[in-house]
């Protein structure tokens, strides 16, 4: 490998920036490092009466938690790891029992797809709500993972 | 800068511009007053207009003020004084509102002057919510409920929820979860018009 000359390095410089400004204008979340894929998992715990499987969002106090709803993770000093717009939630069955009827009561799970760098903590914000601590877990059996149940 | 790199410039920024493609472009401002406003409130309800009296146990339905999506001002009490009322509890994010807009869109359209329709919109932005009642075709007037105070006292906990009241502020039925046009069509003709 050759070393990279003054001009060089100017363009490859500008040239990260023309990117980062086409990503931030595609919704990409620009200020972020890279990192690795993982999947944020929330799962809200309002026990609201819904069919399971259904689109959800928080319900109630948590209505906040909803799809297109502004999110970042970052890590324990605040800083973004990653930015977007929540998903839908999906309903859960809050109760193994079997009700006999559509509408149950049930959770909200949102599963968020992101890519940060490792750090030693995450956090979640939401909508610029206080930070919801997040719990790595590499060992999800759908893939690595960070944690949160509210409330 | 060597003139190769110069060179490059303008490549450089078409990759740049080609990367933000997906970003909105710039648009003229939207002079069309805010769909859901003063202009979609009914004219007075036909001469013929023949309504079921609610059942004498039919609580009564909490009355409220709002503001329609331009600001004026609207109290429930006056929209049910002649006829039923229909509220439809919606967020512009939610996709269940959405899967079910256009068929409900319909339906006021059909009963209007007879039926009002009333969208209460909660936890939105006023041109999310905007593009949303475009989108679905909506018609009638359609509230901005930003204190969730309309949400609250109708205990509507996550959109989409629908409420039948009747003339004189009767509630009759309420779908927390939403209802399809089809379903709350063949209630509106069980429980508040004559046939």
């Amino acid at each position: 490998m050759t070393a990279a000359s003054p001009g060089s390095r100017r363009v490859a410089g500008l040239l990260a920036g023309l990117a980062c400004v086409g990503a931030f204008g595609a919704g990409c979340g620009a200020d972020a490092p890279a990192g690795s894929p993982m999947t944020v998992r929330l799962l809200v715990r309002d026990i609201n009466i819904r069919p399971a499987g259904v689109d959800c969002a928080g319900s109630g106090a948590y209505l906040y938690v909803h799809r297109s709803a502004p999110y970042q993770v970052t890590d324990r000093d605040g800083a973004v790891l990653h930015r977007g717009e929540l998903p839908a939630g999906t309903a859960v069955p809050a109760f193994e029992e079997d009700l006999e009827v559509e509408r149950i009561p049930t959770y909200c799970a949102f599963a968020i797809p992101v890519s940060v760098p490792e750090r030693g903590g995450y956090r979640l914000v939401i909508d610029g709500r206080p930070p919801i601590e997040l719990t790595t877990d590499r060992e999800n059996p759908e893939g690595p993972s960070l944690v949160a149940v509210i409330p | 800068m060597t003139g190769r790199l110069r060179g490059l410039l303008p490549a450089l920024l078409v990759a740049a511009l080609a990367l933000g493609a997906c970003s909105s472009p710039a648009r003229e401002p939207d002079a069309r007053p805010p769909a859901g406003g003063a202009q979609t409130l009914p004219g007075p309800p036909p001469a013929d207009l023949a309504l079921r009296p609610p059942p004498a146990t039919a609580p009564a339905a909490p009355s409220f003020t709002a503001t329609l999506t331009d600001g004026t001002g609207v109290a429930a009490a006056t929209l049910w004084a002649d006829r039923p009322v229909v509220l439809l509890f919606v967020s512009s994010w939610c996709t269940t509102c959405a899967d079910r807009q256009r068929a409900l869109a319909d339906l006021a359209r059909r009963y209007r002057d007879r039926v009002v329709f009333v969208g209460v919109a909660g936890e939105d932005e006023p041109a999310a919510l905007d593009g949303y009642l475009r989108e679905h075709g909506v018609e009638h007037p359609v509230v901005i409920d930003g204190s969730m105070t309309v949400w609250r006292s109708y205990a509507m906990r996550e959109p989409p929820g629908v409420v039948l009241i009747s003339r004189g502020g009767r509630l009759l039925r309420g779908w927390p979860g939403g209802v399809d046009a089809a379903t709350l069509d063949a209630q509106l003709r069980a429980l508040a018009l004559a046939p």
